[in-house]
C-alpha cells in the first residue's frame, strides 16, 4: 500500500507540473495550507526545522506588534535578527528599499537634510547584480531626491524675489538655484516617464518649468500625464492640465475638451460644476444639453445628494431648458433616472429631513421634483405645504411655475 | 465629491501577478504597507504640519477591552455541535518526504479501504449486478446447458470464515485463490477505476472546503438597530444545519453588559442560512408598496406547479402606512435568497424568495435605495433585485475577468452610484452597469502586478465601504480582501489602490465591517474577521484626501482566547470546549451603542456552533507610552487553526507577562460558567458520520409476519416463564442504536450467557446467540476494527468459556440460511428490486423468489426507506431534496415559514391580516414579469402549496433529522 501511494503522489506531483506548464498562473495560494499539512506531517515529531522557527518567530512579532506589545515585539525582532544574519541575500538587496522608508520618515518629520543625505546613500548602494526592479526603484529614490531639490529650489525662489539683495548676489542665487532646478528636473523627468502615480512629482516639474518660461514643455508634460494610456486614468492628470490650460486663458473649446473626458472618467468631481458653467456659457446648442446631463450625473452619486449648488444650478438650469423651449432634454434625462430618482431624492422621508436640516436645499429640491414628477409629488407637496406654513414668498411663484411646465402635464398634452 | 487633489507617488505596471520585474511588487511587504501612514510630502512646504504615526494614539486614545476574550452572550443551543472536517481526517499521514516542497496529498487509500469495508453494497452492488448472470448463488442447477454459471456455493462458504483484512499469511483455499487470480484484476479495476475516481473527487471538493470555506463570505450576524437608541436585535443562524433564523432582542447598556430580552423568535427555513444583511431604511419608502407581494415559502422545485402571482387588487388594497423606520434582513442560502422587513413591533415580514438554479454566493442591500439587492451566483450571472421591479440581470459571464480560474465565486456589491455595481470574482473587481447591462464595464481592481500581487493571490472579500449615513470618508471607497493583504480602492482612481496592509491573517479574511467614528472627525474603526476567529482592527482616516491608516493595526481577541476564563474540565469536556470555542468564525456584527459618556464598541462574533459571543471595547485615553496591549495569556493559540505541534515547541516564547493585563473578573467568569453548565448538558455529539446499516433485516422487521414472530416468542417465554432472550425475538433489536453506543456489548452477552447457565439454559442460550450471531458481516467487521483490542480480549474469552457449557457444541449449518447468505453476497439485490424480472435468468429467478420473499412487498418500500432511526439515513432524504420535510416545531413561538403544512401557513398568516386578501387570487394568473432562467423569482400562495402536500408529507422520522450536511460520500 506505501508503494502505491508513494506512486499516487508522484503522479500527484507530475500532474501539478504538467499544468503549470500550461497554464502560466498559478493556483490558488492559500497560506494557511501549511498549518494544515503541519499538524498532520508532524505528527508525533516534536522536532522543528530552521525554516519553522523562524516563521513562528516571525508569527510573534507580528501578533506582537497588532497586540500593541512592543517590548514583546522587539524582543522577538532581536532573536529573530540573528537568526537571519547572514543567511539572505535577498535581504540585503532591500536596503535601497529600506532607506527610500527611512528617507520618507525624515522627510515627513521635517528632517529634509538628513532625507536627501539618506537617499543619496541608498542611490550609491551596489549589492550584486542589479535587478530590472532595483533599476526603477532607484528611479523612485532619483525621483524623491529630485523633489528635495525642487524644495530647495522653491525656497530659494522666494529668497530671491523677497530679499532685496544687491547684483552680484542676486546672480549667484539665481545660479544656485538654477542648479538646483538642473538636478531635480533630470531626475523628475525620468520618472514621469515611467507609467504611475506621480501627482506631486509632475506638478513640482511643471511649477519649475513654467517658471522658466518653457509653456510649451509643461503642456506637453501633462498632456502625457493625462493621457499617455498606460498610465492609470488618475482624475487628477486631468485637473492639473485643465488648470494649466486655464492659467494659460486657451480657448474655451479646449478647456471643454478636456473636462469632457474628465466627465466620462468621474462625473462625481466637483470639477464638473464648473464644467456646467462652461458649457452654459458656450455658444453651441450641444453644449447647453451636454450641460444639463453634467447636472444630473454629479447628483446621481451618493456623496453629493445634498450639494446644494448642483441643486440650485439644476433648478435654475431647468428654468432655462424650458423657457428656451428644450423640454425634451429633460425629458430625455429623465427617462434613465425616473425608476429610481423618486426614492433616491424625493421621498418623504428626505422632503421632512431636508427641510429640517437646509431649507434652501429643500426648496431647490421641490422645485425640481415638481418639474419631474409633476405637482402630485411627496416632495414637492410637503415642502409647499411647509413653505405656505411659513409664508415662504418663492413658493408661490414655484408653485405656479410646475403647474404650467411640469414635464409630466407635458407628456401627457 | 472631493477627490485627492494630491495622490502618493506609485509606479503602474501592468502585468500578472508575482511578476518580479515590477518594483511595486518588491517594495510591497515592507514598504509600502507602512507608508502609507505617513502623509504625502507637502509639495510647497515639507516642514509644515509633520504627522506622526502615534499621534492617533496619544489623541484619541486606544480600544481597550475589559475581559481577556469575549464572552458568551447567548446560551448554547441544544442541538450538539462537532466539527467539521479537519485535515488529519483527509491527509496522508504518513511521512513528508521534501517538508520544503509539502504538499497536502489527500490519503485516497485510507478513504477507500474505510469505504469499502462500510459501504460494501455501494461499493460492490454495481459489480455483482455485472456478475450475477455468471454466479449460481447455490440454488439446485436446475438447468445444464448453461455453462456459463459458475456454482459459488464454496466460494461463500470459505468466506464465511473471518479473514482479517490484507493478511497475507490467511488461509485461502484453492477455490478462493483461483477465484481471487481469475477475478482479482477485473474486480479491482472496476472499484478502482470507478470508485475510486468519485472518491478522489469528493475528497477534492472537501479539502478545498476546508481550506476555503467560501459560503459564509460576508457574514451571518446581523444586527438591527430599534427604536429606542439602546435597543436593537441580533439576527443570526442557528440550529445543526443553520437553517432556524433567529430574530434576538437586545438591550445595550452604556455602562454594562448587553443583555438578550427574552427568547428569540425564530423561523424555520429549508436550507441553511449562509449570509444575514441587514440595513435600516429611514422613512416611508416604496419598500412598503413591496411589503403586500406575497412571496413567501421556499417553492417546491420538485412539483413544478404554477407560480400565481398577486393580482392588481391586492396591491391596490394595501394601506400606506407610515413607519419611520424600519429595517430590511436579506439572507441568502444556497439555492435561495430571501427578504424580510423587521418592524419594531410584530413579527419579521416576508417580502419575497429568490430561488436560484445555482448556487447564491453573494447577497448585497443597496445602502442608496430601500429594498434593492444584489445577488449573483455560480453562473456567473449578477442580478438586480428589488421586490417591486423584480430581477434584472446585470451581467452575466461564466469566465473569470482577468485570467482563467476555476472558481466560480462571483461577488456583487454597490458602488457610490446607485444604478452601478461592482461584480468581483477571484481575480478581480468589474463595474457593472443597470443602465447598460450589455456593456462590459471596466476593472476597478485586477490581480496583478499594478496592486503588486503576489503569485497565486485571490480576492476573497470585496465590500463597498459606503453607507447611507454620510461618513467622514469618501463614499467611493471599496474594500478588498486576498489570503495576504487588504487594498482600499477607490472607485475613481480604478485598479491602483490607495492603500495596501498585510493583514497576516492565517484563515481567510471572510468578513469585514466599517463603522461610524467614535467622536467626530475622529477615524473609523474597520474590523476584519478571518475564519479562524482571528480579528483585526485598522483605522482609516482621509476625507477628502487619501485614506490612510491613522494608527497602528490592532489584532483583537478571539473566542478561543476566552478559554483561560473557563474552569478547567476533565479531558473530554475541555476538549469539547476547546472544539466550540475553536468553531469557525462565521458572523460579525459591531455595534457602537449611542450617548455613552465614553465611546464603547459591542462585538458579538458567531461561531458555525452557533454560539454568539460578544466582547465589550472601550476607546480609553493612553495614559502611558509603552502601555501593554490585549492580555491574552496564551499567545500561542492565535498562531494557528492547528498548531499544537509548534506552538507546545515555543510556546515557553509566549510567557512573558503583560504589566497592566485585563484579569478575568468574577463576574466574567460568572458567565463563562453558567455557559459552560448548559453547554455539557447538551447531549454529546453523534459520531459525525456513521455508515448506513441498510440491509435486509432492517426490512425484514417492518413486515407483519415478523411482528408475529416477534410476539410468539414474547408469549412462548411467558408461557414457559422464562427470560425472554434474543432468539426469542427476531435477529435484530427493532431500533439499531449508533455502534458507537454500544460499547459493552460483549460484556452485556457475557452476562446473558451467565444468567443462562445459571438457569441450566446454556444451550437454549447458545441457540438464540447462533441466531443473534448472524448480524451483517460488515457490522461486525466494523465492530472489530474500532475496537480491535477489546473484541480479540472477549473472543479469548468466549472460547474458554466453550468447556463450561454441557451441552454438546452445536455444529455448524450444512447449508448456509438463505438469510446469511443474502447479507453477504446479495446486497445489490436490495437496490434494484424492480429490475430483476427483466435481467434475470430464468434458472435464477426462483433463487431471487426466495429470498425477495423474505423483504417488504414492492408497495411499502416506498416509505420504509425513512424509517431508520440511524442519522446515517440522512443520505437517504438528501438525494431527495424536493420530498425532505422540515420539522415544526412546538415552540408557540416559531413560525414555520417554509414548512409545507398548512396549518403553520395559516398560523402565520393569521397574524398578518395585510396578506389575508392575497389568499383569494386567481393562482392560474400569469407572471408578472419573466423570471430568468438561472433565477426564479417564485410567488407561494396557499393553493400551490396544498396541492403540493401530498408529494412531500411523507411520515419521515429521517427527515425529523434537520438536513446538516451531507454525507461523506456524498453519491
Amino acid at each position: 500500500m506505501d508503494a502505491f501511494s508513494e506512486e499516487l503522489m508522484g503522479f500527484v506531483q507530475k500532474d501539478n507540473q504538467v499544468e503549470a506548464s500550461k497554464d502560466p498562473v498559478p493556483e490558488i495560494h492559500l497560506p494557511w495550507l501549511s498549518q494544515h499539512i503541519q499538524s498532520t506531517g508532524s505528527h508525533g515529531q516534536k522536532g522543528t526545522n530552521f525554516a519553522q522557527t523562524t516563521s513562528i518567530c516571525l508569527n510573534f512579532i507580528q501578533e506582537a506588534l497588532l497586540k500593541h506589545q512592543w517590548q514583546r515585539a522587539s524582543e522577538f525582532l532581536q532573536c529573530y535578527l540573528q537568526t537571519l544574519e547572514d543567511i539572505n541575500s535577498q535581504k540585503r538587496q532591500m536596503a535601497p528599499e529600506i532607506s527610500l522608508q527611512h528617507a520618507l520618515y525624515l522627510l515627513h518629520n521635517g528632517m529634509v537634510e538628513d532625507a536627501y543625505r539618506n537617499l543619496n546613500q541608498a542611490e550609491s548602494w551596489r549589492y550584486g547584480e542589479m535587478s530590472a526592479s532595483q533599476e526603477k526603484l532607484i528611479k523612485l529614490i532619483q525621483a524623491y531626491r529630485g523633489l528635495l531639490d525642487y524644495y530647495t529650489w522653491s525656497k530659494k525662489r522666494t529668497e530671491v524675489s523677497s530679499f532685496d539683495m544687491d547684483g552680484f548676489a542676486t546672480n549667484a542665487a539665481t545660479q544656485d538655484m538654477h542648479s538646483y532646478f538642473r538636478q531635480a528636473s533630470v531626475n523628475l523627468h525620468e520618472i514621469i516617464k515611467i507609467p504611475g502615480v506621480w501627482d506631486t512629482f509632475v506638478k513640482s516639474y511643471v511649477e519649475m518649468l513654467e517658471f522658466y518660461g518653457d509653456q510649451d514643455g509643461a503642456r506637453q508634460v501633462l498632456t502625457d500625464y493625462a493621457y499617455d494610456n498606460n498610465f492609470p486614468s488618475n482624475p487628477n492628470a486631468h485637473i492639473y492640465l485643465y488648470k494649466f490650460l486655464k492659467k494659460e486663458k486657451a480657448p474655451e473649446d479646449k478647456l471643454i475638451s478636456v473636462l469632457k473626458i474628465l466627465h466620462q472618467i468621474v462625473p462625481s468631481h466637483k470639477i464638473m460644476l464648473e464644467f456646467h458653467m462652461l458649457l452654459k456659457k458656450s455658444n453651441k446648442e450641444e453644449h447647453h444639453k451636454l450641460g444639463l446631463e453634467v447636472l444630473l450625473a454629479i447628483l446621481d452619486f451618493s456623496g453629493c445628494t445634498e450639494n446644494i449648488t448642483a441643486w440650485s444650478y439644476l433648478a435654475k438650469y431647468l428654468k432655462q431648458i424650458i423657457k428656451g423651449k428644450h423640454r425634451e432634454w429633460v425629458q430625455e434625462g429623465w427617462s434613465s433616472r425616473k425608476d429610481w430618482w423618486p426614492t433616491f431624492h424625493f421621498s418623504y422621508y428626505l422632503a421632512k429631513k431636508n427641510w429640517k436640516e437646509n431649507r434652501i436645499l429643500a426648496l431647490k429640491k421641490a422645485f425640481t421634483s415638481g418639474i419631474l414628477l409633476g405637482k402630485g409629488c411627496k416632495y414637492f407637496m410637503y415642502v409647499s405645504k411647509q413653505g405656505h406654513k411659513i409664508r415662504e414668498k418663492s413658493i408661490k411663484t414655484m408653485k405656479k411655475f410646475v403647474m404650467k411646465h411640469n414635464i409630466l402635464d407635458s407628456e401627457e398634452h | 465629491m472631493d477627490f485627492p487633489d494630491n495622490l502618493f507617488p506609485t509606479f503602474f505596471l501592468p502585468g500578472p501577478p508575482g511578476l518580479s520585474d515590477s518594483p511595486a511588487s518588491y517594495l510591497a511587504p515592507a514598504w509600502s504597507d507602512y507608508m502609507q501612514l505617513l502623509k504625502p510630502p507637502q509639495t510647497q512646504d515639507p516642514s509644515i504640519n509633520p504627522q506622526h504615526e502615534a499621534s492617533y494614539v496619544t489623541k484619541w486614545g486606544r480600544w481597550k477591552s475589559d475581559t481577556p476574550g469575549p464572552l458568551p452572550f447567548l446560551l448554547p443551543g441544544a442541538d450538539p455541535w462537532d466539527p467539521e472536517l479537519m485535515s488529519q481526517d483527509l491527509l496522508f499521514r504518513g511521512r513528508v518526504k521534501q517538508p520544503a516542497r509539502a504538499k497536502a496529498t489527500i490519503d485516497v487509500i485510507e478513504q477507500l479501504n474505510h469505504f469499502l469495508w462500510d459501504h460494501g453494497d455501494i461499493a460492490f452492488g454495481p459489480l455483482g449486478m455485472l456478475l450475477q448472470e455468471n454466479f449460481n448463488l447455490g440454488e439446485k442447477k436446475k438447468s445444464r446447458k448453461n455453462k456459463m454459471v459458475m456454482n459459488t456455493e464454496w466460494l461463500l462458504r470459505d468466506l464465511n470464515g473471518y479473514q482479517p483484512k490484507g493478511c497475507p499469511w490467511a488461509h485461502l483455499s484453492t477455490r478462493q485463490r483461483r477465484f481471487s487470480l481469475l477475478g482479482g484484476t477485473v474486480l479491482g479495476e472496476e472499484v478502482e477505476n470507478l470508485l475510486g475516481g468519485l472518491l478522489h473527487e469528493e475528497l477534492e471538493t472537501r479539502w478545498k472546503r476546508l481550506l476555503l470555506d467560501e459560503a459564509s463570505t460576508g457574514g451571518a450576524l446581523g444586527w438591527v438597530p430599534g427604536a429606542k437608541p439602546h435597543h436593537g436585535q441580533l439576527v443570526y443562524p442557528t440550529g445543526r444545519a443553520h437553517d432556524q433564523l433567529n430574530f434576538q432582542k437586545v438591550k445595550l447598556s452604556p455602562t454594562n453588559e448587553p443583555q438578550a430580552l427574552g427568547d428569540p423568535s425564530h423561523i424555520l427555513l429549508r436550507g441553511p442560512v449562509r449570509q444575514v444583511v441587514t440595513r435600516t431604511i429611514q422613512g416611508e419608502g416604496e419598500t412598503h408598496k413591496a411589503a403586500c407581494f406575497p412571496l413567501l415559502g421556499f417553492p417546491d422545485v420538485a412539483s413544478g406547479a404554477p407560480c400565481p402571482h398577486p393580482s392588481h387588487e391586492s396591491i391596490a388594497c394595501f394601506r400606506l402606512t407610515l413607519i419611520l423606520s424600519s429595517a430590511l434582513v436579506a439572507v441568502r442560502s444556497d439555492h435561495h435568497c430571501a427578504l424580510w422587513k423587521l418592524e419594531h413591533r410584530g413579527p419579521p415580514e416576508p417580502l419575497q424568495v429568490l430561488e436560484m438554479e445555482k448556487e447564491a454566493t453573494g447577497i448585497s442591500l443597496s445602502p442608496h435605495l430601500p429594498g434593492e439587492l444584489a445577488v449573483c451566483t455560480r453562473s456567473g450571472a449578477v442580478c438586480l433585485w428589488s421586490p417591486q421591479h423584480g430581477l434584472q440581470q446585470i451581467h452575466k459571464d461564466p469566465e473569470t475577468f482577468v485570467f482563467k480560474d476555476p472558481s466560480s465565486w462571483r461577488w456583487a456589491d454597490f458602488t457610490a452610484h446607485p444604478r452601478v455595481l461592482t461584480v468581483a470574482d477571484r481575480t478581480g473587481l468589474r463595474f457593472a452597469d443597470a443602465r447598460a447591462p450589455s456593456d462590459c464595464g471596466e476593472l476597478l481592481f485586477r490581480v496583478g502586478a499594478e496592486a503588486s500581487c503576489q503569485r497565486g493571490e485571490r480576492v476573497l472579500l470585496a465590500q463597498y465601504l459606503g453607507t447611507p449615513d454620510p461618513l467622514p470618508l469618501s463614499p467611493t471607497l471599496h474594500l478588498v480582501c486576498t489570503q495576504f493583504s487588504l487594498y482600499l480602492l477607490d472607485e475613481r482612481l480604478p485598479l491602483v489602490p490607495l492603500l495596501k496592509w498585510n493583514h497576516g491573517l492565517l484563515s481567510p479574511p471572510l468578513l469585514a465591517q466599517l463603522l461610524p467614528p467614535p467622536y467626530p472627525e475622529a477615524p473609523l474603526p474597520l474590523l476584519l474577521g478571518g475564519l479562524g476567529g482571528h480579528l483585526r482592527m485598522l483605522h482609516l482616516s482621509g476625507s477628502g484626501r487619501t485614506p490612510q491608516l491613522a494608527a497602528p493595526p490592532q489584532s483583537l481577541p478571539s473566542l478561543i482566547d476566552s478559554l483561560p476564563g473557563f474552569p478547567v474540565l476533565e479531558p473530554h469536556g475541555q476538549q469539547l470546549l476547546q472544539e466550540r470555542l475553536r468553531a469557525p468564525l462565521t458572523g460579525l456584527a459591531a455595534v457602537v451603542p449611542p450617548g455613552c459618556p465614553s465611546p464603547t464598541m459591542l462585538l458579538f462574533q458567531l461561531s458555525a456552533a452557533g454560539d454568539v459571543f460578544y466582547q465589550r471595547l472601550w476607546l480609553q485615553p493612553d495614559t502611558s507610552s509603552e502601555s501593554a496591549g490585549s492580555p491574552s495569556t496564551d499567545h500561542a493559540e492565535d498562531l494557528g487553526l492547528n498548531s499544537h505541534s509548534q506552538t507546545s515547541a515555543t510556546s515557553s516564547l509566549g510567557t512573558v507577562s503583560e504589566p497592566s493585563a485585563v484579569s478575568w473578573k468574577p463576574r466574567a467568569v460568572a458567565c463563562c460558567r453558567r455557559w459552560l453548565k448548559t453547554l455539557l448538558q447538551v447531549p454529546p455529539t453523534l459520531p459525525s458520520w456513521t455508515p448506513p446499516t441498510f440491509s435486509q433485516h432492517h426490512l425484514r422487521w417492518l413486515k407483519e409476519e415478523n411482528k408475529g414472530k416477534v410476539q410468539e416468542g414474547l408469549r412462548a417465554a411467558m408461557a414457559e416463564g422464562r427470560l425472554l432472550l434474543q432468539g426469542d425475538l427476531a435477529p435484530l433489536p427493532p431500533s439499531d442504536p449508533p455502534p458507537a453506543h454500544e460499547p459493552f456489548g460483549t460484556e452485556d452477552k457475557l452476562s446473558e450467557r451467565l444468567e443462562a447457565s445459571w438457569e441450566r439454559k446454556g444451550a437454549i442460550w447458545w441457540d438464540g446467540q447462533r441466531d443473534g450471531s448472524r448480524l451483517p458481516r460488515k457490522r461486525q467487521s466494523r465492530e472489530k476494527r474500532r475496537t480491535q483490542l477489546s473484541s480479540s480480549f472477549s473472543s479469548v474469552r468466549s472460547t474458554s468459556d466453550f468447556s463450561d457449557v454441557n451441552s454438546p457444541l452445536p455444529h455448524p449449518p450444512k447449508t448456509p440460511s438463505p438469510l446469511h447468505r443474502m447479507s453477504e453476497t446479495s446486497q445489490s439485490l436490495e437496490l434494484s428490486q424492480e429490475l430483476w424480472v427483466k435481467n434475470i435468468p430464468r434458472e435464477r429467478r426462483q433463487t431471487l423468489r426466495d429470498y425477495l420473499a423474505v423483504l417488504p412487498s414492492p408497495d411499502s418500500g416506498n416509505c420504509s426507506i425513512p424509517q431508520f432511526q440511524n442519522p446515517s439515513s440522512q443520505s437517504l432524504s438528501t438525494s431527495e431534496p424536493g420530498k425532505c420535510s422540515v420539522p415544526c416545531s412546538q415552540n408557540p413561538r416559531t413560525q414555520t415559514l417554509f414548512s409545507p403544512l398548512p396549518e403553520s401557513y395559516s398560523a402565520f398568516y393569521s397574524q398578518n391580516p395585510n396578506s389575508q386578501s392575497l389568499y383569494s387570487q386567481n393562482p392560474n394568473s400569469q407572471s408578472l414579469y419573466s423570471p430568468e432562467p438561472a433565477f426564479n423569482s417564485v410567488f407561494h400562495s396557499q393553493n400551490s402549496s396544498i396541492q403540493k402536500l401530498p408529494s412531500r408529507h411523507t411520515p419521515s422520522l429521517a427527515g425529523s433529522q434537520p438536513l446538516r450536511k451531507k454525507p461523506r460520500m456524498g453519491f
